[in-house]
């Protein structure tokens, strides 16, 4: 794949969009020779984080999109998540099993677990634009 | 039907099994719920959660798990998982489930000694 490629899609707010996202994100994986186990991390990362643009970020306004952007970066994937409304998220709590076994806390909050747990690199920033934009990397094999 | 996720409820002896295909998510969590409600009810103590290697299970999904595990272990029920892929017995393992639930390579192990 062209190193200086960048690859776009946008989607609408819309739950279940995420899907188009994290194919988008596998195709251009494939083409790179990802391992299959680094691809479903990556397809889980992605997922993640166009659920959150979409929540939180653009709360579910589908006239609203959530743009993808895919670029090589060395033996890696540079994957881009942003939405246009968000807000910084990267400092929410890690969440605790426990806790939400136990009822003490609301079962969900993974996904940016997820997301650290599963890329090599992660940024969350504000865009000056307004909105909030993840910035990751995830390199052909770990 | 939700055409994204299909839950069929079965038993084999004295366990309950949801056999669940496709997308376990926000917009398809509720199915998976109410199929576990639907067992509970009927006195179910064993229950064996019996996904497919190409199901879809995100945050949502997991978090909807994470409900079905706290409720089964106020209503002493035990609940077993089999048929999920490498990659999702991973995450499972990564958010903690598996403190909770045991994941077996197949159904005949699961249910060997439930």
């Amino acid at each position: 794949m062209d190193s200086k490629a960048k690859m776009e899609l946008r989607i609408p707010s819309v739950l279940g969009y995420e899907k188009l996202a994290m194919d988008f994100a596998a195709s251009a994986a494939r083409m790179m020779r990802f391992s299959e186990s680094r691809i479903e991390d990556l397809k889980t990362a992605v997922s993640e984080a166009c659920i959150n643009a979409i929540e939180h970020g653009n709360k579910l306004d589908a006239s609203i999109k959530v743009g993808i952007s895919l670029a090589v970066e060395g033996s890696g994937l540079r994957v881009e998540v942003h939405d246009e409304e968000g807000h910084m998220i990267e400092h929410v709590r890690t969440p605790n099993i426990e806790e939400k076994i136990e009822r003490k806390d609301a079962p969900r909050g993974w996904g940016i677990f997820l997301i650290k747990n599963l890329v090599d690199e992660v940024q969350f920033e504000s865009r000056p634009e307004g909105g909030n934009i993840v910035k990751m990397i995830i390199h052909l094999e770990r | 039907m939700n055409r994204d996720i299909e839950v069929v409820i079965r038993t084999r002896g004295d366990t309950s099994i949801l056999d669940i295909k496709g997308d376990l998510t926000t917009n398809t969590g509720r199915i998976v719920e109410e199929a576990y409600q639907q067992v509970s009810t009927n006195g179910a103590k064993k229950i064996l959660l019996a996904f497919s290697r190409d199901n879809y299970i995100n945050s949502a999904g997991l978090a909807v798990l994470i409900t079905i595990t706290a409720e089964s272990r106020e209503k002493g029920q035990t609940i077993r998982v089999t048929g999920l892929s490498d990659h999702f017995r991973k995450i499972f393992n990564m958010v903690g489930l598996t403190k909770y639930l045991t994941i077996f390579p197949s159904e005949e192990t699961a249910l060997d000694g439930f």
